[in-house]
Formats: C-alpha cells, sequence, structure tokens
C-alpha cells in the first residue's frame, strides 16, 4: 500500500483515467459522497487493504496507482452488496470489474497484488498447452513472484494424490483454443470486449 | 406613426458576455417604427430607470421595448417606470434575451442573431399593445390559515393580533402539529409541551380567531382578496358547545386497546379520545371506526356519563363557506418510513432494516414520545418490546434523506440537530448507558447549533462514528448493526438494544391534492413551490396565497416560526389596502361574433364566463353570449384557444399581436 503523502494538482489527478473506469462502468466516480455504506456490508472489506469506499475516494482524486498497486480490487467477488445498498445509485461492483481490466492493462501496476500474476500465467498455460499445466503454473508464479519456497510442502502431497502432474499432456483441439484468443484479442483491439 | 424605444440590458456580463449588445441596439436602432434604441449595463437599476423615463420625454416615445431578464423578474419595475413617464404601463413589453438567450447559447454570432430577433419580435408586438385601464377590486379582510402546527399557530396569531379576523383549519381533532409531539427542543432543551400549549390556549381564546379542527378544505374559489372557501367539518360525534371538557365519557369507553397516533402508536387510547391531554379544543372526537356503538349499534356509554348530554351520534359531516381575502398554506410535514413500499412507488422502504417489523427499531418521533414527561412511558427510555432500558443504543441518520437510491435526495435538515439531542436526553436518562451514532456528516448551521453537537460528543460522551449501516438484524434480544467507521477505514459491528432512526422528512400525504385545489404548484416531492426562491420565499405564485413552515421544504421551530410571521406580514399588507388593483390581463368576448356555445365556459378553471342576454330596445331576446368577469378571470387564454367563433381574446395576448410576433421572424 502507498502511504507516501499526496500531492495533489491537476496533473496528479488523472481524470482521463477516471472517465475511462466511469466509461468501462457506466456509472459516475464523483456521485459518491463518502458515506461508507458499501464498506459496512462488503463481506471482503476486512481483507482489503482499501475499503471499497476508499477506492472511490481515490478514484475520486485520480489516484488510480494507489488504487492498483493493492490488492483490493482482486479480493473483491462481486457480490454486488455494495450496488444493491449504495444510497447513491454507485455501481461499485462494476467499477471493481472496470477496475480489474484496467488493472490488467497498465503493465505492472498491481505488483503487491500475484491475483493478478497468477491469472495472467494461467490463461498462458491454457493457450499454450489447451489445458492447465499445475507444475509449470506454480513455478512459473514463484520463480516471477519472488517466492521460490512457496507452499513448496504441498507438492509432494499433492503429486502422492495424483493432483499435481510432471508432465502434461496437450489438448488436441489446441488450434481451436487458439482461434478463441485471437478472436478475444481482435475483439479488445477494436474495443468490442472487455 | 409609432415612436418606440428600444433599451438593451448587458446584466451585468450576464448577456454581454454571450451577445453583442451594442449591435443589437445598432440593428434594432434601424427597424421600422424605432425611434430610439441604446444599451446600458443594468437597465434595472436607478440610472438605468432614469435612462429609460428621459428618453420616453425626450424623445416623445410612444412604446417601449426593454430587451433583458425574463418578464418574471423585471416586467413590473419596468412598466412602473414607464408610468412615471407618463405612458400606459402595458405599452411597456420585455424581451427576453437572457433565459431564451444568452444563458443557453455560446456561440457569441448566433446568440448576437437571435437576440436581434428576440427584440424585432417585441417591436412588431408592441405596436399592437393597447392601453388598457388598471382593474381595481375590493379586498376581503380576513384570513384562512390551513394546518394548525407551530407555522399555522403562529401566522393566526400575528394576522388576529393586527386586528384582522383568522380562520384556522386543522384537519386533526387538535391543533398543534408535530411540536406538540416533541419532548424537549434543541438547541435549548427546553420542554416543547411548555412554549407550545401557552400559543394553543391563546388561538383558542383570541376573539379574533375561529377554530375549524377535525376539519378539510373542500373547495377553494375566487381570487386574491376575494377568495370564497368551503370547509368539511367532519362529525365529531360530540357537540363542541354542550361538551365540558370533563373527559368522564374516555374513561368508561370499553374501547382501551387503540393505538394512539399522536404516540406513534406506542401508547393506548380509547374510541371516545383526545389526542393527548393539552389538547386544543379538549372536546374529544368519538374514532368511528373503533367505536362499539357504531360497529354494532350497542354500547352507548359515553352518552350516559356524559352529564351535559353532548354525545351525538346522528351528527352529520358539514360544509361551511368562508370568504376570504388570503391564506396562509401551513400544513407542515410527515415522516418517512422504513416500511416496503408499493411496486412502482419512486419511493423505496429499507429491506435491509427489515422494512419497520424489528420491533426495536424506531424512529425519532418515537423515541421523542419515550422521551416525553407526557408520553406512554412517562418519560422513561422503555424498548417496545419487553420494556426494558436499552443500554446499548444506536442512532443512524439520513434515513431516507440523502438517498437517491430510496427515491429521496435532498437533506431534513433537523435530523442532525434532533439526533444530537437525543443521545443528551438519554444520557441524561440511563446514565449507565450509552449512545452511539452513525453519521456522514454533522450539519449544524444555525445560531448556537455546533456547540450543542460538540456537547453532545463532549460533554454528553456520545459516540459518534462517520460512515453508514449496510443491515441491521434481530439476533436473540439484540439487534445487530453492521456499519463502517470511514475514518479509521474499518467496518463496525455493535450489538444494540434498541435502534433509533433519524427518518426524512416529507410532506403530508395529500399535499398534493390541497395544492391543486389551491392552484398552488409543488415540487416532484410534493413540497410546495414559493414564487421566487430568495427573494419571494413566503409567496406561492399565485397571489393571495403564501407559505409558512415544513410545507414547503424541512424546517426546525425557529425557521418556521420565522417563516410564518413572514407570511403574517405579507397578509397583514394586502389587508392595509381598501381595493387592490390587477393586472388588466382578462380575456374580453366580441358579443357580435360570439355564437353563444359557451364552450369557453366549459373550459375556465377559474368560473369567470357568465351568460349574458342581449335584447333589442323592445325587450326581446336576440341571443345569449358569454361575458368574462374581470374580477375573476385569471388571464391564462384558455377560452381564447378555445373558441371556436374566434370570439375571445385576451387583453395583452390578442391573435394580433401573436401574428405580428411570428411574422415579424
Ligand atoms: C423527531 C423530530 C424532532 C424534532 N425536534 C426539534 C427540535 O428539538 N427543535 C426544533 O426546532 N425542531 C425540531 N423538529 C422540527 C419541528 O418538528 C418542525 O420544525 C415543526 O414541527 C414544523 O411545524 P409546522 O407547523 O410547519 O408543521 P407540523 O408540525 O407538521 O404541523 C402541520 C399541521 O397541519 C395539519 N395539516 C396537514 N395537512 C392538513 C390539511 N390538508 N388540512 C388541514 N390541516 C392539515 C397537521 O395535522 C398539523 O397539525 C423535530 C422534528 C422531528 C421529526
Ligand atoms: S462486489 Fe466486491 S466490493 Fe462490492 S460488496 Fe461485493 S466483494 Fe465488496
Ligand atoms: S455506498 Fe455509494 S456513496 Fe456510499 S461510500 Fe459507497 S460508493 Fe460512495
Ligand atoms: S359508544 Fe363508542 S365511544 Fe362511546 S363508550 Fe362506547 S365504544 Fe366508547
Ligand atoms: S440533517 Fe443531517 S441527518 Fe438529516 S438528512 Fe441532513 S445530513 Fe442527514
Amino acid at each position: 500500500m502507498i502511504k507516501k503523502k499526496m500531492i495533489i494538482s491537476q496533473e496528479t489527478m488523472d481524470v482521463d483515467f477516471v472517465r475511462k473506469v466511469e466509461a468501462l462502468a457506466g456509472t459516475s466516480v464523483r456521485r459518491c459522497f463518502q458515506c461508507g455504506k458499501c464498506s459496512a456490508g462488503c463481506p471482503m472489506a476486512t481483507f482489503m487493504e482499501h475499503p471499497p469506499n476508499r477506492i472511490m475516494r481515490l478514484l475520486q482524486l485520480g489516484q488510480w496507482q494507489r488504487v492498483l498497486a493493492g490488492r483490493s480490487i482482486w479480493y473483491c467477488v462481486s457480490c454486488e452488496t455494495c450496488t444493491t445498498r449504495c444510497p447513491n445509485t454507485v455501481d461499485l461492483a462494476s467499477i471493481m470489474d472496470a477496475l480489474r481490466k484496467l488493472s490488467w492493462d497498465s503493465d505492472g501496476a498491481s505488483k503487491e497484488s500475484y491475483v493478478q500474476l497468477a491469472n495472467k500465467l494461467f490463461l498462458q498455460n491454457i493457450r499454450t498447452y489447451g489445458r492447465q499445466y499445475e507444475m509449470r503454473l506454480a513455478a512459473v508464479f514463484n520463480v516471477k513472484s519472488g517466492q521460490f519456497l512457496k507452499d513448496l510442502m504441498l507438492g509432494p502431497k499433492l503429486i502422492a494424490k495424483g493432483k499435481l502432474k510432471m508432465f502434461h499432456s496437450k489438448n488436441k483441439n489446441i488450434s481451436e483454443i487458439e482461434k478463441i484468443f485471437t478472436r478475444i484479442e481482435e475483439m479488445r483491439k477494436k474495443g468490442d470486449a472487455l | 406613426m409609432s415612436r418606440i424605444g428600444v433599451f438593451i440590458c448587458h446584466c451585468g456580463e450576464n448577456i454581454s458576455r454571450t451577445v453583442d449588445v451594442e449591435r443589437v441596439a445598432q440593428e434594432v436602432g434601424r427597424l421600422p417604427g424605432v425611434a430610439f434604441s441604446t444599451d446600458y449595463k443594468y437597465m434595472c437599476s436607478d440610472p438605468g430607470q432614469t435612462l429609460v423615463k428621459k428618453a420616453i420625454q425626450e424623445q416623445k416615445l410612444s412604446h417601449v421595448v426593454v430587451a433583458a431578464c425574463s418578464p418574471r423578474m423585471h416586467e413590473k419595475t419596468f412598466r412602473k417606470a414607464v408610468e412615471a413617464a407618463g405612458l400606459n404601463p402595458f405599452l411597456c413589453e420585455m424581451a427576453n434575451i437572457r433565459e431564451h438567450c444568452s444563458w443557453v447559447h455560446e456561440n457569441r454570432e448566433e446568440a448576437t442573431v437571435k437576440a436581434i430577433d428576440i427584440v424585432g419580435m417585441m417591436v412588431e408586438r408592441v405596436k399592437k399593445n393597447r392601453i388598457l385601464p388598471t382593474i381595481t377590486v375590493p379586498v376581503t379582510k380576513r384570513a384562512l390559515v390551513i394546518g394548525g402546527g407551530i407555522a399555522g399557530i403562529q401566522a393566526a396569531l400575528d394576522i388576529a393580533d393586527c386586528g384582522h379576523e383568522v380562520i384556522l383549519v386543522e384537519r386533526e381533532p387538535s391543533i398543534g402539529g408535530h411540536m406538540a409531539q416533541l419532548s424537549e427542543t434543541f438547541p435549548t432543551l427546553d420542554c416543547s409541551q411548555c412554549i407550545m400549549t401557552p400559543k394553543m390556549v391563546d388561538v383558542a381564546n383570541h376573539p379574533k380567531i375561529k377554530l375549524y379542527t377535525y376539519s378539510e378544505i373542500e373547495l377553494v374559489e375566487g381570487y386574491i382578496g376575494n377568495f370564497q372557501v368551503t370547509i368539511k367539518k367532519k362529525a365529531r360525534s360530540v357537540d363542541e358547545d354542550k361538551c365540558t371538557g370533563c373527559g368522564v365519557c374516555m374513561t368508561k369507553c370499553p374501547q382501551k386497546k387503540i393505538p394512539n397516533k399522536f404516540d406513534q402508536n406506542i401508547g393506548m387510547r380509547t374510541a371516545i379520545y383526545v389526542p393527548f391531554p393539552q389538547a386544543v379544543p379538549n372536546t374529544p372526537v368519538i374514532d368511528r371506526d373503533n367505536c362499539t356503538w357504531f360497529k354494532t349499534g350497542k354500547c352507548g356509554v359515553c352518552q350516559k356519563v356524559c352529564g351535559p348530554g353532548a354525545i351525538d351520534f346522528e351528527q352529520q359531516d358539514t360544509l361551511i363557506v368562508e370568504a376570504v381575502g388570503a391564506i396562509v398554506v401551513s400544513t407542515g410535514f410527515d415522516l418517512y418510513t422504513i416500511a416496503e413500499k408499493p411496486k412502482g412507488s419512486p419511493i423505496k422502504g429499507y429491506g435491509e432494516f427489515g422494512h419497520g417489523k424489528i420491533p426495536d427499531v424506531i424512529d425519532g418521533m418515537t423515541f421523542e414520545r419515550l422521551a416525553s414527561a407526557s408520553g406512554p412511558t412517562g418519560g422513561k427510555i422503555l424498548r417496545p418490546s419487553d420494556g426494558k432500558e436499552p443500554k446499548q443504543i444506536v442512532f443512524i441518520q439520513c434515513v431516507g434523506s440523502r438517498a437517491r437510491e430510496k427515491g429521496i435526495s435532498y437533506c431534513s435538515k433537523v435530523c442532525c440537530m434532533y439526533t444530537a439531542k437525543h443521545t443528551m436526553l438519554y444520557h441524561h436518562k440511563v446514565h449507565d448507558g450509552q449512545a452511539y451514532v452513525f453519521f456522514m456528516d454533522a450539519r449544524t448551521p444555525g445560531k448556537s447549533y455546533d456547540e450543542f453537537w460538540r456537547r453532545s460528543i463532549e460533554e454528553e460522551e456520545a459516540v459518534y462514528i462517520r460512515g453508514m449501516v449496510s443491515r441491521l438484524y434481530q439476533k436473540g434480544d439484540k439487534i445487530v448493526v453492521m456499519g463502517s467507521d470511514i475514518s479509521v477505514g474499518v467496518q463496525v459491528e455493535i450489538e444494540a438494544d434498541m435502534v433509533v432512526l433519524a427518518t426524512a422528512i416529507q410532506p403530508q400525504k395529500g399535499a398534493d391534492a390541497l395544492a391543486q385545489k389551491l392552484g398552488i404548484s409543488y415540487d416532484k416531492y410534493h413540497f410546495y413551490s414559493e414564487a421566487h426562491a430568495k427573494l419571494r420565499p413566503v409567496e406561492c405564485a399565485t397571489a393571495g396565497i403564501y407559505l409558512a413552515g415544513a410545507c414547503q421544504g424541512p424546517k426546525d421551530i425557529p425557521e418556521t416560526v420565522s417563516q410564518a410571521s413572514a407570511a403574517a406580514a405579507k397578509v397583514m399588507a394586502l389587508f392595509s389596502r381598501n381595493q387592490m388593483e390587477r393586472e388588466p390581463i382578462v380575456a374580453r368576448v366580441r358579443e357580435a361574433g360570439c355564437v353563444g356555445c359557451f364552450a369557453c365556459k366549459k373550459v375556465c378553471a377559474y368560473g369567470a364566463v357568465e351568460e349574458k342576454e342581449i335584447r333589442d330596445r323592445q325587450g326581446n331576446l336576440i341571443k345569449v353570449v358569454a361575458y368574462v368577469n374581470p374580477g375573476v378571470c385569471a388571464g391564462c387564454g384558455t377560452c381564447q384557444a378555445t373558441c371556436p367563433s374566434k370570439s375571445v381574446e385576451l387583453d395583452g395576448y390578442t391573435d394580433e399581436q401573436i401574428i405580428a410576433m411570428i411574422e415579424a421572424l
């Protein structure tokens, strides 16, 4: 979590980013008046370093780096309690969606969160092998996230139970899967998909 | 040939910022019939008006067009100035180049061209204006006040003290309104009853005040200075002249378990009742829906015990017509409830707070009744469910208010202050208890108000938590409050014994229906609209009708009383004259053309159209034509638009004038 002093000026408040969030989420960021009702009901708020109302506040100030650097948006489970309860009809759950999408596109923004890294590796594996290759996923994740020994002791147990294969097997229809990926990529380029 | 003077106003920069006023003055100066044209920074100011007057005299002007703001704002100002310079005021017209032009456009060139068109149209129109004589009407110096809360009481007393008769109409069996329900009042904590009841008694004893309680307005006809009002006096079943107010009937009535609305339904009353012991008048009413006699034809105990024989089961509703010259509307407010609302209603309830089904989740007014020494618990704070004293009490502000998702986006203005008051009253009464308040902002502008709020925290030790509550639910005999503290950034949970909701202030039920009877406007929430938010805050746009209190918007007592006295002052100003002038913008029938179909009579909302017989010299009836009573006509022009033979014309808005405007384009 970034704890540095906030220097507020027209330059440091990224209005364009906020507009992007608003366009993606179809809801207003400025409308939030910080009542905190969203945070009061959010089942995941205790895990987030920024509870939902504070995500809104940081966005209002255009401080998206502070939002994306944290893991809050990845803990959100899209239950939509916040959206239902907000007295101001702010669709906060959609804002969370939009932030996850924008975080994906902004390189390295979510350093502190390994969720995004895990998601990216997960999809990469699917694209390469046509199915998940858990051993590789775990190994690459540990290397990339710099925690080489993470959950190492779990490995043998999982292997014993046949849950973790040493070698991968390729999906026969890999070309079909590749088509799906390229199609989505094209759609995203054109702006037809998130 | 007309000699028209055109005066273009800059309105500071409001107009000149987007409209090239000098060019407008030059171009309209060239129009046929225009003898003089100029521009000036503030035409409505004293030098501006002098400029107009001087030009009329020096240039021998025949007509005047002032191109400035909306006629709603300054038409009167300029017509007066024109009159002072010796012209008939109705030879002056305004061209609105502010609201209709500079405020709604950005492109200077286009706005300037449009302004020239607007002024050009008015130039052509004013050429067709005729001299209109002012109409004078007599003023009935009696006032009607609708609603007997503190607003109505104050207005009635002020007007009556000035020597004018007042008719005060109250829907409930007693006057007093919400203030009579309050325990102690912020910011001084004086007892509400103690400061209220003497005023109620003054109303009852005032020789100039005629009080109709348990009555409603049925019909309003007429216009400023001359209203006819029909009042429905509901059957009380008790003869007011005979009843001495001894109350023996109430002690003997067997129907004892009827929830008393005055006590927010936590206290009980009998079928024959006064809402509270200090009621004015203290004549009881029989609630026919709950009376054994009216339900089964048996009982009649009250009749048997009543010494003076005042009980009258046969009494009927009666209609009374009163003539008044002015009306003060002071129908007050109602409280929002969190109950489930009907499908499709723009206002929603609070499912997350249990829709009002958790017994110990109450509203602020119920807390007032619990805290009131004359309330159902004798001033003890006790839970409705089991009568225990709550040791942990949670207050939640802004319930319903400031929540557009629930259908209300305004702030109710009084709840921050009364919640602070409630925490104090609670701590005064429950010494080992703790009060918590969930709030977003503390809105405490007002004399000694913020100090009052701070006292509740610093001296009375209420714990304020900045954040709202997501859910309330019953767990055993506790209510779990799931909130958040946004200053700390964490969720907060409190197991409370009782929860008090500061629910929104809404207009009275039926406020819209009354407004339609009165012909006054209201906003989307049904609060009554003032004529001008800043400069005419106590008058309605409908002449002769004034507003006081919470019916116009949320207000506390000091503000309500100030507005009531202001409304009274307006009424007194009206009553200071025997006659009043009214605008001669009235419809006139061209009798030669009228075929007597009376389509106009059917559409006139003011009942101004009468039938008139035309006879020859021998007295033989030739035909019956329409006649518009200029005293009653409101100048709406509906008849003019309806007449199939084009025989009605509205003075000041004749077809000739309108067509001249269109042709100028
Ligand atoms: C819980 C609570 C606590 C409060 N505490 C304080 C406080 O401590 N200090 C303070 O300054 N303010 C307080 N207020 C605000 C205060 O109650 C209002 O300012 C005040 O009552 C407004 O007076 P009113 O006469 O405009 O309206 P009301 O008191 O509502 O009176 C309106 C009257 O008009 C009658 N009426 C309605 N419709 C009709 C009709 N169609 N025909 C005839 N009669 C009609 C009603 O029966 C009623 O008698 C509190 C409000 C609440 C809700
Ligand atoms: S949608 Fe996300 S942020 Fe909103 S309440 Fe659910 S978990 Fe919390
Ligand atoms: S509930 Fe809505 S208004 Fe309140 S803090 Fe959350 S997003 Fe903002
Ligand atoms: S007649 Fe009705 S009001 Fe009278 S005592 Fe019987 S129940 Fe009560
Ligand atoms: S007065 Fe206070 S509690 Fe009431 S609506 Fe306004 S901010 Fe909320």
